[in-house]
């Protein structure tokens, strides 16, 4: 009888918890989003200037000389990288981004920038002349790669020559440099001067300058290292072999670990009394598998910068007045979220549409766009999802992008305007507070984005609150990243999804990809593959243009005007909506001098000049 | 000479196994809709040329049979290939093994040096107030996630600062002197070991108190006790060599779990072992570092079960027949 009435009670919970597991698959339901405070957060000062260093010649070396102050020498800075570690050393072949940044501690390019102002400073190189398509290149006298061999116009031929346009490694940047299916060329002048003759004027090449350069005699010197090209710097080399030019150089590699990078003790940047460059003497990157480990490896004292996201600032910045840290809020930085509409109104080749013809009709309707734009309450976006650490979008370009169009101030939620729109269009609304368009479909539509990513899963929540105030039933449904890959690039049928891009704030020519109407990327409306027939909308047409003529010109003020309209036009035609920016925010140790952290640099990126008081370290 | 012949013959037992493993494996890797080159596509720079050449190196643009066809013949080779990023598969195996060889060791005598005597234990005061405090330790310690228990210990560390938060080595481990390099690894030791310790042990105390408690009720036992023989010649001579017949199948089985066993734990504790290497790999579809990690997975399995059985046919005699 016991044993009956044990099983009664055990079959009793089971069916209790069961309805749990029955219910309706629906992702995120509304009471689950956070309401949040903002956080208020100190701007750090942008204004603040990075003086660009100056190129001093001592004893005939042509020295950099850093314009920072003074500091002392010794000591170290741990730092982090998420994700399993550097995959090579090699700056040419590296694909993802820490390999490039450690492989770009140890090479230096021949230009780099102020990571304030973005603009263009020399580097390995001690000047530029731009004489039209002619960019020559002086460099510098005097200084060594770490092997006491002299730097020479000879190892920028091999590595642009050789490496570069021959097509070994990584080829994005060969790819960025084809300007009308013709590589740039190069010649050497003498030893120290070297001329990249360009096809036609091409404003990003300055920029790709800044590319690693390679020593040729020690790249040669491995037998077939054409061939081998894949292997040469792979991370199981052994650091003494390593021949580099950089501020730091690779101690030692400890595979899902860290790597240490030790001082180069003949660098070729000094200070300000004439000193060598770098005072710390060792820079330490550990390998963390997540987010969070990295938090606790900073609350635990492992590690002394760290980027801060969401809920945890509002926990440090409390902790601040009592810790050994500043946070700086960095202001918005170069990602962006967006909404972006299915504008394809092409066939399959079995001659199906790839999207619903009755919603064609509407996602093509310029007021059905506008409408849904001016639905959405970015504000409550940014407070809700964002914690407040991020800032309402409208431009295509980032808000620290150079190339901003601050015309574009963007407007409020108005639901009300959003209804004019929709009722110029024909839109009504039924007796169940529905919206149908003129010929009686009621609006519904799917909304993709990728599951796994809370922040864009919450962003589609709100979305789809936002729209049912217009009375349009949105089916949010998150997919697998792969999933929504392909619908995106491969069989679009999609109608509306949120996503997001990292672009470069610095040159928006990057973006041709995604704007050019032929463009692998022109999400949405991507043609095929080997589309021919010319089915471009009137505005396309106008972008295919602005992208092709803003980079034949040089100066900032004539390419200006052209980013300045195609950032116009994407606003007022809106077939992608900007949503917000994140904004960065970075925890530093106090201890560190002469930091400049920026979104456009990071925190790290005039590392040879951070130091450490002597009392603190 | 009879047990040679019985080796040589399990292990050529052993290859369809093997082959069947692998066919099934990649086929489940290369139909899951998991794309390789996901990120790249909707990364804005880069070039349709650049997708293309990635496709033709990871030779995806080949048929599956004919992707497993390629990976098969240089496995059998020997050659494992490389990683989606270029690096040899084998190097960045040997890079995590020993570490994970050095956890899972660790764990496991420790797990055998404590488990067996408590089962023991536990076995003869059957139904004593200590029996009864063993089975809630280990119904405990059977209960609580590792996962769960691994984040809890972690949160310790950070908040008292007593152990570091994860990782093998502090980061000048190289400029320690030898004790204190080993008194940092065993700092770094302590708590993902002491997870799945816990874990483990539950489970074999459980283990060989059922065992023993079996054998104590056989009739030889009561035989050997109404001889006249003292309780302690009764279970260790007669009882635990009979109790232990199975816990030597489950040391195969250890022995499998030597490189496998500890992923989840090694993910929470960011030790740089072979479980957050393969974890990261089957998200991105790597497949000759998936295919490789399965397939040492499945070499291991059937290696300690023969290393089992073949221990068996020297403890027990029953079995010994087997052989001829």
């Amino acid at each position: 009888m016991k044993r009956v009435i044990y099983l009664i009670i055990l079959i009793g919970i089971i069916t209790a918890c069961l309805p749990a597991c029955l219910k309706k698959d629906s992702y995120i339901s509304q009471s689950e989003i956070p309401v949040v405070k903002e956080v208020q957060l100190d701007k750090y000062p942008l204004n603040k200037i990075f003086p660009n260093p100056k190129t001093v010649t001592i004893n005939g070396v042509d020295y950099l000389q850093s314009q920072l102050p003074v500091g002392d020498y010794g000591g170290r800075l741990i730092t982090s990288t998420i994700g399993e570690g550097p995959k090579t050393f090699n700056p040419f072949t590296a694909k993802d981004a820490t390999s490039s940044q450690m492989a770009n501690m140890m090479y230096d390019g021949l230009v780099s920038m102020n990571p304030v102002t973005g603009d263009v400073t020399p580097k390995l190189a001690k000047s530029i002349e731009v004489k039209g398509n002619k960019y020559i290149i002086h460099l510098r006298r005097g200084i060594k790669w770490s092997d006491g061999k002299p730097i020479t116009a000879d190892d920028v031929i091999f590595t642009w020559k050789d490496i570069v346009f021959a097509g070994l490694g990584n080829t994005s940047v060969r790819d960025s440099i084809i300007i009308d299916g013709q590589l740039p060329t190069i010649e050497k002048i003498d030893d120290y001067t070297v001329v990249f003759t360009v096809p036609k004027p091409f404003a990003p090449f300055l920029r790709i300058l800044s590319n690693p350069i390679a020593p040729k005699h020690y790249f040669t010197s491995i037998p077939n290292w054409e061939k081998s090209f894949d292997r040469i710097l792979a991370t199981t080399i052994n650091p003494k072999d390593i021949v580099y030019s950089g501020a730091y150089h690779l101690k030692k590699y400890v595979p899902a670990q860290r790597v240490v990078f030790d001082r180069n003790p003949n660098y070729y940047e000094i200070n300000l009394d004439n000193k060598k460059l770098p005072y710390l003497n060792q820079i330490v990157y550990l390998i963390v598998g997540d987010l969070n480990n990295e938090i606790l490896k900073f609350e635990g004292k492992e590690i002394d910068t760290i980027t801060l996201r969401g809920a945890t600032v509002a926990r440090y910045k409390a902790k601040e007045a009592n810790s050994d840290y500043y946070i700086y809020n960095l202001g918005a930085d170069t990602g962006t979220m967006f909404l972006a509409i299915n504008l394809n109104n092409r066939k399959d080749n079995k001659g199906k549409y790839y999207v619903n013809p009755i919603k064609q009709k509407w996602f093509a309707d310029k007021n059905f766009r506008e409408a849904i734009d001016y639905a959405i309450d970015r504000k409550s976006l940014v407070t809700n999802i964002a914690y407040g650490l991020a800032e309402p979008l409208f431009t295509s370009e980032s808000l620290n992008g150079i190339y901003l169009n601050k015309s574009i101030t963007g407007h409020n939620r108005d639901l009300s305007y959003a209804k004019e729109l929709l009722k110029r269009s024909g839109f009504y609304y039924g007796k169940n507070g529905f919206l149908y368009d003129k010929n009686g479909n009621k609006v519904e539509f799917d909304l993709y984005t990728n599951a796994g990513n809370t922040e864009r899963e919450s962003i589609g929540v709100m979305i789809k609150q936002d729209l049912a105030d217009l009375g349009i039933s949105v089916n949010f449904k998150p997919v697998e990243f792969n999933t929504l890959v392909n619908k995106l690039t491969n069989t679009y049928d999609w109608d509306m999804s949120i996503m997001g891009l990292t672009g470069s704030p610095l040159e928006p020519h990057n973006g041709k990809n995604v704007w050019a109407s032929n463009g692998p990327l022109h999400l949405f409306n991507q043609r095929p593959v080997g589309y021919s027939v010319d089915d471009r909308l009137s505005w396309e047409k106008e972008l295919d243009y602005i992208f092709e003529q803003a980079a034949l010109k040089l100066s900032f003020d004539e390419r200006k005007v052209y980013y300045d309209k195609y950032q116009q036009i994407i606003y007022d035609e809106r077939p992608i909506i900007y949503l917000y920016s994140p904004t960065r925010v970075v925890a530093i140790r106090r201890k560190f001098k002469n930091t400049y952290p920026s979104t456009l640099s990071g925190v790290l990126y005039n590392v040879e000049e951070i130091y450490i008081e002597k009392a603190k370290q | 000479m009879n047990i040679i012949k019985y080796i040589l013959k399990r292990i050529i037992q052993t290859l369809p196994l093997l082959f069947i493993v692998s066919i099934i494996s990649f086929f489940i890797i290369r139909l899951s809709p998991i794309d390789p080159l996901a990120e790249l596509r909707l990364n804005p720079s880069i070039s349709q040329e650049t997708l293309q050449k990635e496709t033709q190196r990871l030779g995806l643009d080949k048929p599956i049979p004919v992707q497993y066809a390629k990976w098969a013949s240089s496995f059998v080779r020997g050659d494992l290939g490389v990683t989606s990023s270029g690096e040899r598969v084998a190097d960045k195996l040997k890079e995590r093994i020993p570490n994970t060889l050095l956890l899972t060791s660790i764990v496991i005598f420790m797990t055998w040096l404590v488990g067996v005597p408590l089962g023991i234990l536990g076995a003869v005061f059957h139904k004593s107030q200590f029996d009864r405090l063993l089975t809630v330790l280990s119904s405990i310690g059977m209960a609580i996630p590792s996962f769960f228990f691994a984040i809890l210990l972690l949160i310790f560390a950070v908040k008292t600062s007593l152990f570091p938060v994860g990782g093998l080595t502090s980061f000048d481990f190289d400029e320690m002197s030898l004790g204190g390099k080993i008194l940092d690894l065993a700092k770094h030791l302590v708590l993902p070991v002491t997870v799945l310790f816990t874990i483990s042990l539950s489970g074999l105390q459980r283990q060989m108190r059922a065992n023993m408690l079996d054998v104590m009720d056989s009739e030889y036992i009561k035989f050997a006790r109404a001889k006249g023989l003292s309780e302690w010649q009764v279970i260790f001579k007669h009882a635990l060599r009979n109790a232990l017949n199975p816990l030597i199948t489950l040391l195969g089985f250890e022995f499998a779990g030597l490189l496998s066993g500890a992923a989840l734990t090694e993910y929470v504790f960011q030790y740089p072992g072979l479980g957050r290497l393969i974890l990261e790999a089957v998200m991105k579809s790597d497949i000759n570092l998936v295919m490789a990690s399965l397939m040492m997975g499945s070499i291991m399995l059937v290696l300690g079960n023969l290393l089992a059985d073949i221990l068996l046919i020297i403890t027990d005699p029953r079995i010994r027949g087997v052989g001829k």
